[in-house]
């Protein structure tokens, strides 16, 4: 099954409170203290104490599977505290019509803006997934976005009205992904 | 500092930074990813195209020809060779010979020259040496090559004092003898550029389970060049050069 995108409000000051929260624990090594933070009970918490050190478990690839569900936990925790779910498509062609679009590639701008809304190097490392698509703008950006998209509207196929119009109902920064 | 790394001082990964210059580097400014990466974003129009195989041929029209590469002549690696081999003075020459007034190359032939006691040609080159930018990543280099942490403090102090971005002084750390700093150095690489933590905690420390990010790969390996080279050489002899080179205004 094809993942579809969905536009998330960012609590910008909370997610820049968990990154602090997270990187002192790791750099500390406090496990009690990273176990608490990721919500981490029985055996997973335990999990953390298995290695040299706590941030050995996260630059082991997700695929390894003693390591996925931390990662899980990590951006499971992130989204609790900083995102809230705005809107998801209802298509899975969405992402391709916003990377292709012929009218939305030709405006430089508008083209701008979603690649940013696209990109996952926009993101703390904490929120990306591998393979997944994701992205942030902040709150002008998103704001400026839904309105060059708003004006050429009319020319859009459904799924991207249906964005533009998600966009413009959100507040303050947005940030898209499809594996969250 | 690039466009990822202004995101990321917005989300407090990396620093502190205000929101409105972030805005001017959105409205135009060119996207670089820490560490000189190339931006994964420089041209999503054809990433994505290529991605769906479906190459827009108008796009296709606008790349630049292709050119056959030049023959290679003689490089770092030959001179490097040729002085392992004893044969020093050749060395010096090759070096000479390959020399194109910056980079590794020049730094190189500098601390053969002053090796041997060629000391105008030394003093010709200094400056060039001092100038070279970006300022802190030779001293790192020279650190990395030292394999000593204690002779290694103060190139990558003054590295620091460079404003080396997070992700080169993490490097530098997570290569310690110390496991604290080892521990802070992977801490803030994972912060700063997760894919190239995970590419020097699979090649520089060996960790068991950890795998090399096939996208940091040309990152890693475009600074552990200059690194191997001069622990190659030899890391003592450049870190005096260096300390030379500070002395007409290097880093």
């Amino acid at each position: 099954m094809r993942s579809v995108l969905s536009l998330y409000s960012l609590d910008r000051p909370a997610l820049q409170g968990f990154a602090k929260e997270l990187r002192e624990g790791l750099l500390a090594d406090d496990r009690e203290r990273l176990a608490n933070l990721l919500e981490l009970k029985g055996a997973l918490a335990e999990r953390l104490g298995e290695t040299p050190r706590v941030i050995d478990w996260f630059l082991r690839p997700e695929s390894n599977p003693e390591a996925a569900p931390l990662f899980s936990s990590l951006r499971r925790v992130a989204k609790k505290r900083a995102l809230e779910l705005q809107w998801t498509s209802p298509v899975p062609s969405l992402e391709g019509r916003l990377r292709q679009y012929d009218l939305l590639r030709e405006d430089e701008s508008l083209a701008k803006r979603i690649d940013k809304l696209l990109s996952a190097s926009r993101l703390p490392w904490f929120l990306v997934r591998p393979g997944a698509t994701c992205g942030w703008l902040d709150g002008a950006g998103r704001a400026e976005l839904a309105s060059g998209l708003r004006q050429v509207r009319a020319a859009l196929p459904e799924e991207l009205s249906a964005f533009a119009e998600a966009l413009g109902d959100m507040d303050g920064d947005a940030v898209a992904h499809d594996a969250l | 500092m690039g466009f990822f790394d202004k995101a990321k001082r917005l989300f407090g990964l990396s620093g502190s930074g205000d929101e409105e210059s972030a805005r001017e580097e959105e409205s135009g400014g060119e996207a670089r990813a820490p560490g000189g990466r190339e931006p994964r974003e420089e041209d999503p129009r054809l990433l994505a195209a290529e991605r769906a195989g479906k190459l827009d041929p108008r796009r296709r029209d606008r790349r630049p020809p292709l050119v056959e590469a030049a023959p290679q002549g003689p490089g770092v690696e030959d001179a490097l060779a040729l002085r392992e081999a004893g044969n020093k003075g050749a060395a010096l020459a090759m070096l000479r010979e390959i020399d194109k007034g910056g980079g590794l190359r020049t730094v190189l032939r500098a601390a053969a020259a002053m090796e041997a006691g060629e000391s105008e040609e030394v003093e010709r080159l200094l400056p060039v040496i001092a100038k070279e930018e970006p300022r802190y990543k030779l001293l790192l280099q020279v650190a990395g090559a030292l394999g000593d942490a204690k002779a290694a403090r103060g190139y990558i102090e003054r590295a620091e004092g460079e404003k080396a971005p997070a992700w080169a002084l993490g490097w530098a750390k997570a290569t310690s003898e110390d496991a604290e700093t080892v521990r802070e150095g992977l801490v803030e690489m994972v912060f700063a550029d997760h894919a190239l933590a995970r590419t020097v905690a699979a090649r520089d420390l060996h960790m068991e389970g950890v795998e090399a990010d096939a996208d940091a790969g040309a990152r890693y390996a475009a600074f552990v060049h200059g690194r191997e080279s001069i622990r190659r050489f030899g890391a003592r002899q450049v870190a005096a050069l260096l300390d030379e080179a500070r002395k007409v205004g290097g880093a």
